[in-house]
C-alpha cells in the first residue's frame, strides 16, 4: 500500500494554493460558457416553458454529484489520477485519466469554437477565422502559463465583471408577458426527464473539481463555496431562462438560436443600442476563464502522469485547438461538435457515481486489510 | 548588469579599478594632485600636512578651529590633537579605503610628515543643496507642503520627524561602483514582516552597477519583472505618504542625489490613491477616488472604443446622436483609426514638449498646441470634433492619476487597444484588457501581489482601495505587507455606542 502512496501521492507547494472561497469562482466560470447564450431553446423543446422546473431538478442532482466529488477525493487522497491509479492500477487508470484530458480538451475546443461561430453571425460575418483564432490562442496560451493561480484569479475577475450583464435582464422583463408561463406544470415527467437530461449539460464543469481539488488550501472548507457557486449557476440559469420564456412564445423560441444574446439587443439607452455588442466583448470574459480552465485540467493530467514540463503541454495542445478550429469551419459542424461534446459530457457525468462507488469501495478494503 | 558576470570579463580588469584598489596615503595624494580643487600644504611650526579637497570643505572649520589648534598649541602626536580640536566624530586611522572615502567627503587630513600613513581625519563637509520646498508633481490643496530633497540626510530627518519613535530604523548601504551612492532602506522594527526587508536587502546586494544617480534606477534594477510597463515600487516625493505607509508596515528605499523616495510593497490601487483622500472627509475622499478611477478608464479606452464603435459597430450609437458625428465626421478623408493615432500623437508631442520646455513658455505650448493646432486640424478637415474633445478629455483625465510614474504607463497602453479596436472593435479591446488583466494578475511586487486587494481577494483591504471608509473603520493595516502587528487601535472603543442625552 505505501508503494501505491508512492506513486499517487500530491503535493502543491504553499505559494500556489488558493483560498477555499475561490472555489466558486472556479466552479461557477466552469459551469457558465457559451451555452446559457442559447439554451433556452433546447431546454424548452421537450417540456416546453415548464423546463424552469427540469433546471431546479437538474441543479438538484448536480449538487448530488458536487456531493460524490468530494467524497471520493476525500477517500481517495488527491486528484483523479490518483483515484485511477488506485481503483485500475497503472496502466487502466493512466488510459482512463488520458480519456479525461482528452475530454477537457474537447470541452475547450466546444466553448472556443461555439464562441466564435457566435462572433462570426453577430458580429463579423467575414471574420478571418486564422488570424483571430491565432491571436485568441495566444492570449489563451499566455494566461494558461502563468499558472492555476493566475486562472483562478481571472475567474474571479470575470465573475464581477459580468455581473452588470444580469442587470439587463430588467429589460425584456419589462415587456415581458408573465402569462406564457401559465399553466404551470401541464407536462408529463418523462417530458420533464428529457429536458433535464438537458438542462444538466449546462453545468457541466464540476468535474474539474477532481482534477484541481489538491490545489485548495482546506478542501473541506471549500465544500460549501462549491454547492454555493452550483447553487448561483441555478439561480442564473433560472433568471436566463424565466426572462426568455416571458419575452418569447413558445413557439417562437424554437427559432431562436442565440436568446440571450437576441435579448441584449432590446436593450436601449440615449447613447448606446444594440447591447448585445457590448454583451459578446463582455462574455468573453466568461469565455476565456472557461477555456483557461479547461485547458490547464487537460494538461495538468498529462504533467501528473508523466511529469512531462506543463508549459510545453499547453503549447502542444493550443496547436492541436488551433488545427481543430479550422477544421470546424462552418456552422453544421460546430453544431455537430456541440452534439457530440454534450454526449461526453453526459457519459462524464455518469463516470462521476462510478467512481464515488469505486473509491468508497477501495476505501472500506483498504481499512479492512489494515486492521 | 547585476547577473552574475562572465569571466572573461573578470580578468580584464580595466586601469580604473587598478588605480583604486591597493593604494597607500601617497599614491592617493598622488592621484588628487591632478585636480585643481586639492589642496595640500603644510601649517605651523611642527610641519603638520594638512590636505583636502577644497570644494568639498567648509572655509570656517579650516580657519577657525583647525588653523589655531594647529599654529598655537605645541602639539605631541596626532591623538593629542584629536583631544584638542573642538570638532566631533575625528579619526585615527591608517585605512588607505578610508581615507580615501574620508578626503573625498570632505574631510581635512593632517599628517605628521607627508609620507606618514597613520593621519587624523577632521570632518568639515560643506553641502551644497536645495533647501526643503513645496511638493511639484504630487501637489496637494490641503496637508502638508514640504517635499523631499536631494540630500539623504535631510530626507532622513524629514521622515524622524514624523515619525519619533526607536523603532523607526534607518540602514545604509553603499551602491554603484563608481558613484558610490548612499542608499537606505527605512521600516518600523516591528510592523514591518521580515520576509519583506530580507527581500529587499537581497535584491539591493545583487545590484551590480557603476552608477546610481536617481532613485529610479534602484526601482527598475530590483522590480520584480523589468519588462513590465507597470511601475512595482511607488516612487513618492512627500515624506508623509511616506510616513503613512512605513506605518502600514510597508518598506521605503532612500537614495542620496534623489528627491523621490520608493515604497514597496505596493499595490496597483495605490497608484490611484492621493494623499489628499486622507485629508478630507472620507465620503467626498471616496467620491474623488472613484472619479479619479473613472477618468483612468476614460483616458485608456475613450479613443480605442470610438475607433471601434466608428470602424466596425455603428449601429449602436442611436439615431440623433449618429446624425452627429455623422456631420463632424463628413469631410474628414481618414478613417476614424488614422485621425485618432494623428491626434494621439499630437497630444504626446505637445505633452512631450511642454515637460521638457520651462514652466512659462511650457503654458505657452499649451495653449499653442491646444487651442491654435486643434482648431486647426479641425478646420482644415484633419480631425473632427468629436474626436477632439475625446482626446482632449481623454488627455485630461490622465492628468488626475496622483503617482506621476502611473501616468506614463496610462499614456503608453492606449496604444495596444487602439491596434485591438482597429482588428476586431469591440471584441479586440476586450482582448487586450484581458491580456492585461492577466499581466496584473501575474506581477508582484517584492514578491507581493500586485493585484491586490482585487485578487488575491482581500475584503479587508478593499476599505481603503477604490473606497476610503473612515478612520475608524481601518483598525488593522493591510494584509498586503503582512503587518507582524496588525491592530492599529482598539476597535471597541469606537463601537461603544450610546444612548440619546447619555
Amino acid at each position: 500500500m505505501n508503494k501505491i502512496d508512492n506513486i499517487t501521492s500530491v503535493h502543491v507547494p504553499d505559494k500556489f494554493l488558493i483560498t477555499p472561497m475561490l472555489v466558486f469562482f472556479i466552479i461557477h466560470s466552469m459551469q457558465v460558457g457559451v451555452g446559457i447564450l442559447g439554451f433556452e431553446s433546447y431546454i424548452s423543446r421537450y417540456s416546453g416553458f415548464d423546463s424552469w422546473i427540469s433546471i431546479l431538478i437538474s441543479g438538484v442532482f448536480i449538487h448530488i454529484l458536487l456531493w460524490m466529488v468530494y467524497q471520493s477525493l476525500q477517500t481517495g487522497g488527491g486528484d483523479i489520477v490518483a483515484i485511477h491509479q488506485q481503483c485500475f492500477g497503472k496502466y487502466v487508470g493512466g488510459m482512463l485519466s488520458i480519456v479525461l484530458s482528452v475530454y477537457f480538451l474537447l470541452l475547450a475546443l466546444t466553448v472556443l469554437r461555439t464562441f466564435i461561430e457566435v462572433i462570426q453571425v453577430w458580429m463579423f460575418p467575414s471574420l478571418n477565422l486564422k488570424i483571430f483564432s491565432f491571436v485568441f490562442l495566444l492570449l489563451i496560451y499566455y494566461l494558461v502559463v502563468g499558472g492555476f493561480r493566475l486562472v483562478t484569479g481571472f475567474c474571479l475577475i470575470s465573475v464581477i465583471l459580468t455581473i452588470p450583464l444580469l442587470l439587463l435582464k430588467f429589460f425584456p422583463i419589462m415587456v415581458g408577458n408573465f402569462n406564457y408561463l401559465y399553466p404551470a406544470i401541464d407536462h408529463t415527467i418523462l417530458d420533464l426527464t428529457r429536458s433535464t437530461k438537458d438542462g444538466i449539460l449546462s453545468f457541466l464543469g464540476i468535474e474539474l473539481l477532481l482534477i484541481f481539488y489538491p490545489f485548495i488550501k482546506n478542501p473541506q472548507a471549500s465544500k460549501k463555496w462549491a454547492h454555493f457557486a452550483v447553487f448561483y449557476t441555478v439561480l442564473i440559469y433560472l433568471a436566463t431562462a424565466l426572462t426568455a420564456f416571458l419575452y418569447f412564445s413558445e413557439e417562437q423560441l424554437q427559432y431562436v438560436t442565440w436568446g440571450t444574446i437576441s435579448l441584449w439587443k432590446i436593450v436601449e439607452f440615449p447613447f448606446i443600442e444594440r447591447f448585445e455588442y457590448i454583451g459578446i466583448a463582455l462574455w468573453m470574459y466568461v469565455i476565456v476563464p472557461n477555456v483557461c480552465l479547461a485547458l490547464w485540467g487537460a494538461s495538468r493530467i498529462p504533467r501528473r502522469l508523466f511529469n512531462i514540463n506543463q508549459k510545453i503541454t499547453v503549447g502542444l495542445f493550443c496547436v492541436a485547438l488551433y488545427i481543430l478550429i479550422l477544421l470546424f469551419d462552418d456552422r453544421q459542424r460546430v453544431e455537430q461538435l456541440n452534439v457530440f461534446a454534450n454526449d461526453v459530457g453526459f457519459y462524464v457525468l455518469l463516470y462521476i457515481p462510478v467512481i464515488f462507488l469505486l473509491s468508497k469501495i477501495m476505501y472500506e478494503v483498504r481499512t479492512r486489510h489494515e486492521r | 548588469m547585476w547577473r552574475p558576470k562572465k569571466k572573461e570579463q573578470e580578468k580584464n580588469i580595466d586601469r580604473f579599478q587598478s588605480l583604486s584598489s591597493e593604494q597607500t596615503v601617497q599614491t592617493l595624494f598622488d592621484t588628487l594632485e591632478h585636480s585643481n580643487d586639492f589642496k595640500r600644504y603644510k601649517v605651523g611650526a611642527s610641519g603638520w600636512v594638512i590636505s583636502y579637497v577644497s570644494t568639498m570643505c567648509d572655509d570656517k572649520i579650516i580657519n577657525d578651529t583647525l588653523l589655531p589648534v594647529l599654529k598655537q598649541h605645541e602639539l605631541q602626536s596626532l591623538e593629542d590633537m584629536k583631544d584638542k580640536l573642538p570638532v566631533d566624530n575625528i579619526r585615527v586611522t591608517e585605512d588607505t579605503k578610508k581615507i580615501e572615502e574620508n578626503v573625498m567627503t570632505g574631510y581635512i587630513i593632517v599628517q605628521e610628515k607627508s609620507a606618514d600613513q597613520k593621519v587624523l581625519c577632521v570632518p568639515a563637509s560643506k553641502y551644497e543643496g536645495r533647501k526643503v520646498s513645496i511638493p511639484e508633481v504630487e501637489f496637494s490643496v490641503v496637508g502638508p507642503k514640504e517635499a523631499f530633497v536631494e540630500s539623504i540626510d535631510t530626507n532622513m530627518s524629514l521622515m524622524r520627524k514624523r515619525l519619533p519613535i526607536s523603532q523607526l530604523t534607518f540602514r545604509e548601504l553603499k551602491m554603484g561602483s563608481i558613484t558610490q551612492t548612499r542608499v537606505g532602506v527605512v521600516y518600523i522594527d516591528g510592523i514591518a514582516d521580515e520576509d519583506n526587508i530580507q527581500t529587499v536587502f537581497q535584491r539591493l546586494k545583487n545590484i551590480d552597477y557603476d552608477q546610481i544617480i536617481d532613485s529610479s534606477f534602484i526601482s527598475q534594477m530590483i522590480s520584480d519583472n523589468s519588462t513590465s510597463p507597470f511601475p512595482q515600487l511607488l516612487d513618492t516625493e512627500r515624506p508623509d505618504r511616506v510616513v503613512e505607509v512605513l506605518v502600514e508596515g510597508k518598506i521605503a528605499i532612500v537614495v542620496d542625489g534623489s528627491p523621490h523616495v520608493l515604497t514597496c510593497p505596493t499595490t496597483i490601487v495605490e497608484f490611484f490613491s492621493a494623499s489628499d483622500d486622507y485629508f478630507l472627509p472620507w465620503h467626498l475622499a471616496t467620491a474623488f477616488r472613484l472619479i479619479r478611477l473613472f477618468a483612468v478608464f476614460f483616458s485608456v479606452l475613450s479613443t480605442p472604443l470610438y475607433v471601434a464603435i466608428l470602424t466596425y459597430h455603428h449601429e449602436m450609437i442611436p439615431e440623433e446622436l449618429m446624425s452627429t458625428i455623422v456631420a463632424s465626421r463628413a469631410d474628414i478623408p481618414f478613417p476614424p483609426i488614422l485621425e485618432v493615432i494623428i491626434l494621439e500623437l499630437t497630444i504626446e508631442l505637445l505633452r512631450e514638449a511642454g515637460a521638457r520646455l520651462p514652466t512659462k513658455i511650457g503654458q505657452t505650448i499649451g495653449i499653442v498646441g491646444g487651442i491654435v493646432i486643434g482648431t486647426a486640424a479641425v478646420d482644415a478637415g484633419l480631425t473632427s470634433n468629436v474626436l477632439l474633445i475625446i482626446v482632449a478629455l481623454a488627455a485630461l483625465a490622465s492628468f488626475t492619476t496622483p503617482v506621476y510614474q502611473i501616468g506614463n504607463t496610462i499614456r503608453l497602453i492606449r496604444f495596444p487597444f487602439l491596434i485591438g479596436a482597429q482588428m476586431w472593435g469591440l471584441v479586440g479591446v476586450a482582448m487586450v484588457m484581458m491580456f492585461y488583466i492577466g499581466h496584473l494578475i501575474k506581477l508582484t511586487s517584492i514578491g507581493r501581489p500586485f493585484f491586490a486587494p482585487l485578487y488575491p481577494l482581500r475584503f479587508r483591504d478593499l476599505r481603503d482601495a477604490f473606497i476610503r471608509l473612515p478612520f475608524s473603520k481601518q483598525s488593522e493595516r493591510p494584509l498586503q505587507t503582512r503587518p507582524e502587528t496588525s491592530r492599529r487601535f482598539n476597535k471597541e472603543h469606537v463601537s461603544e455606542r450610546r444612548d440619546i442625552d447619555e
